[in-house]
């Protein structure tokens, strides 16, 4: 039987509604960026049409759907994810709701967050997939999470809900920053033994050894693919090696945006304007050099001093980032957000597999201020044109690739 | 000058020494010796004629180890405490500056009997209501990747100094020097990244306890701890007499304002 790629929908719920001029005005989306925009008026059914966007994507059969955690910014209007999940759970039937994730150190008490998940994973019949994360720059800001401290306060928080969802309860947790005497939620997950775990990471090889081993999956946190991309799957690897596993795609997933049209012509008409709003306004602040950059950098200092040396070291901080590109040309070279008909998209999420097997596919099709129909057209087409040629080749490709381990495969799936 | 390291509790410290007689111990800021600059500044040694100096490296500074992962400044009062029983420092004159004030300050109100003089410079460790301590750490996030305008901005007079210049230039500086600033930082948010920044609530009311004779300088233009600040250490501290301002100097007035303030630390010794 063969194990083809997973694909899921991503919407990140931007804020669509920014003034024209909002690039010269503004000097970031971010953080300080002033809430006096917000239009209350045509923001009303905002995220009932986003709501829908993603229950559109489990109608037409994605394998999921993917939420994520933001604060006071325009690039994601999810400060609780698990509003969205929730609704999610009962406005649709099938596809994994993937919440990736809640930022721990933002959360008082992770055990809020182990019984959150478990009532997401009952309203949803099993088909939670549970994102951890610890939040980046502008969270860090946002919520006063000391970032030097936070790294350390994150990994105890997943200690202490991956045992309380696995050990029997009450017992008390020893730790440094969260010490409970009673650890015992109700209610219990429903998946057994518990709903599958994600990381995101970047940068820290500590991430990925604490994956490695605790068996979790690793979601890559980057938007540009290519060379990148299969370095990141082979340092997996041997980190998983050394701790006496082996890689497999499904322990993997990375982030790709997309827009599918009829022709590239059609398609890049189409969702131009939603790019550039969304490389320009979302990203700026976040993944861009213009104004002041939040996410990385020595007001963030949660990698240690010696990685920051290396990082100072064989890094250029003129380096354009996605969203200072200038170039729509530029743009698709980048591989970062990819534009066409069915056969280019097809053969460009190929060629990214082919370098970097990676198991799950997380899309984000809505991008900036794109009008509803023109992201349900994208999903559409995508799932129609190009998911079911994607599933055949990807499922030959990982076949070949990975023989022998087809079982784990199938198991890692179904856990 | 020499620098070594010593070791207190297994833990590395990154130590300068320069002159002799009575113990002075110097606990550094930012724009400072161990917080970007490898080496005692021309305030230091002036400091060094009037005593033995002793400059340690904030826990994860120039060399020094970290203390255990979440450390707080109470950590860091007893990191300091046991490395004077290391170096066997039974009394001493305290200076600091920026961070290193508060810590100073944090020891003086626990340790009233074993400091001499105290000399707080542009200290931060107070909560002063409505009077905010600058986000230094939003500030290091250089604009456009490179640009360090409105972090020297907050250090110094103006983003033109020429010392601001010197030490937090625009675009990759040197690379020991970004290390340097980047520890101190991390030190920084380890302590002190809690709005509005770099405080105890509980300090101010603790102050009483440091009745050693104390010196509280500021510089004129300090764009990172609001004068405020200056004014409740001034007015708290028993031993203070009026908040003495450094002329023309930011935030860094021992870089900025060194002639002006080592002379103030001079006649404060002598009386």
């Amino acid at each position: 039987m063969l194990s083809p790629v997973q694909l899921y929908c991503w919407h990140f719920m931007s804020y669509p509604y920014l003034p024209d001029d909002f690039d010269e005005t503004q000097e970031t989306g971010w953080v300080k960026v002033p809430n006096t925009l917000w239009d209350r008026q045509r923001s009303r059914g905002l995220y009932r049409q986003y709501i829908d966007q993603l229950a559109y994507a489990s109608e037409l059969g994605f394998d999921g759907m993917v939420l994520n955690e933001h604060h006071q910014n325009i690039y994601g209007l999810m400060p609780s994810p698990n509003i969205i999940a929730a609704a999610l759970a009962h406005r649709t039937q099938r596809g994994k709701i993937v919440v990736l994730g809640n930022l721990l150190p933002l959360h008082g008490n992770p055990l809020r967050v182990a019984e959150e998940y478990a009532m997401l994973d009952n309203m949803s019949d099993g088909r939670l997939i549970a994102g951890f994360a610890p939040g980046s720059g502008p969270e860090t800001f946002n919520y006063d999470a000391p970032s030097a401290v936070s790294r350390d306060q994150f990994w105890e928080a997943v200690d202490l809900i991956h045992r309380a969802w696995t050990e029997p309860g009450p017992f008390a947790f020893e730790g440094q920053h969260y010490p409970l005497r009673y650890v015992n939620p109700w209610p219990q997950p429903t998946q057994t033994p518990h709903p599958p775990i994600w990381i995101p990471g970047a940068r820290s090889r500590d991430t990925l050894v604490q994956i490695a081993k605790k068996g979790y999956c690793y979601f890559l946190s980057s938007r540009s693919h290519g060379k990148g991309t299969a370095n990141s799957v082979a340092q997996f690897g041997r980190v998983l090696e050394q701790h006496g596993d082996r890689y497999q795609p499904y322990r993997m997933g990375i982030l790709m945006s997309t827009y599918v049209g009829e022709t590239d012509e059609i398609a890049q008409k189409e969702s131009r304007e939603g790019i550039w709003y969304f490389l320009r306004n979302c990203l700026k602040g976040h993944q861009r050099r213009v104004g002041r950059q939040l996410t990385f950098g020595p007001g963030i200092p949660y990698i240690p001093t010696s990685e920051f040396r290396d990082y100072l070291k064989n890094s250029d901080p003129t380096q354009p980032l996605l969203g200072d590109t200038e170039d729509w040309d530029d743009l698709q070279r980048s591989q970062s957000i990819i534009v066409g008909s069915p056969d280019t998209v097809y053969r460009r999420f190929m060629d990214i597999l082919e370098q970097a097997p990676v198991g799950h596919l997380l899309i984000q099709f809505h991008m900036g201020n794109m009008p509803d129909e023109n992201a349900r057209k994208s999903m559409r087409l995508f799932w129609t044109e190009v998911a079911p040629r994607l599933k055949a080749a990807s499922g030959k490709l990982f076949a070949e690739q990975f023989k022998g381990m087809e079982e784990k495969m199938q198991l890692e799936l179904t856990k | 000058m020499s620098a070594r390291e010593i070791n207190v509790k297994g833990r590395k410290v990154t130590l300068i020494e320069e002159g002799t007689g009575e113990p002075i111990v110097y606990l550094h800021g930012f724009a400072d010796v161990h917080g970007v600059a490898g080496d005692l500044l021309a305030f230091h040694r002036n400091l060094a004629g009037a005593g033995k100096l002793i400059v340690p490296a904030h826990p994860g500074c120039n060399g020094s180890d970290e203390l255990e992962d979440g450390y707080s400044v109470e950590d860091v009062v007893f990191h300091y405490l046991e490395l004077f029983d290391v170096l066997n420092l039974k009394q001493f004159t305290l200076v600091g500056h920026c961070a290193g004030g508060w810590i100073a300050a944090e020891i003086a109100v626990r340790h009233p009997e074993r400091v001499k003089k105290l000399v707080l410079i542009g200290a931060c460790g107070l909560f002063v209501p409505g009077e905010l301590i600058e986000d230094i750490f939003m500030h290091a996030q250089p604009e456009r990747g490179v640009d360090y305008k409105t972090l020297r901005n907050v250090l110094f007079s103006s983003s033109t100094a020429k010392d601001a210049l010197r030490y937090f230039p625009d675009g990759r500086g040197d690379l020991d020097e970004e290390t340097r600033r980047y520890a101190m930082l991390r030190f920084g948010s380890f302590v002190g990244f809690k709005p509005p920044y770099f405080y105890n609530r509980s300090l101010i009311n603790r102050l009483h306890r440091a009745a050693m004779p104390a010196l509280v300088l500021w510089g004129e233009h300090d764009h990172m701890v609001p004068r405020a600040h200056g004014e409740a250490y001034a007015k708290g501290l028993a031993g203070a007499g009026d908040l003495q301002i450094g002329t023309g100097a930011g935030h860094a007035a021992v870089l900025e304002g060194e002639a002006a303030l080592s002379k103030a630390v001079e006649a404060f010794f002598k009386a």
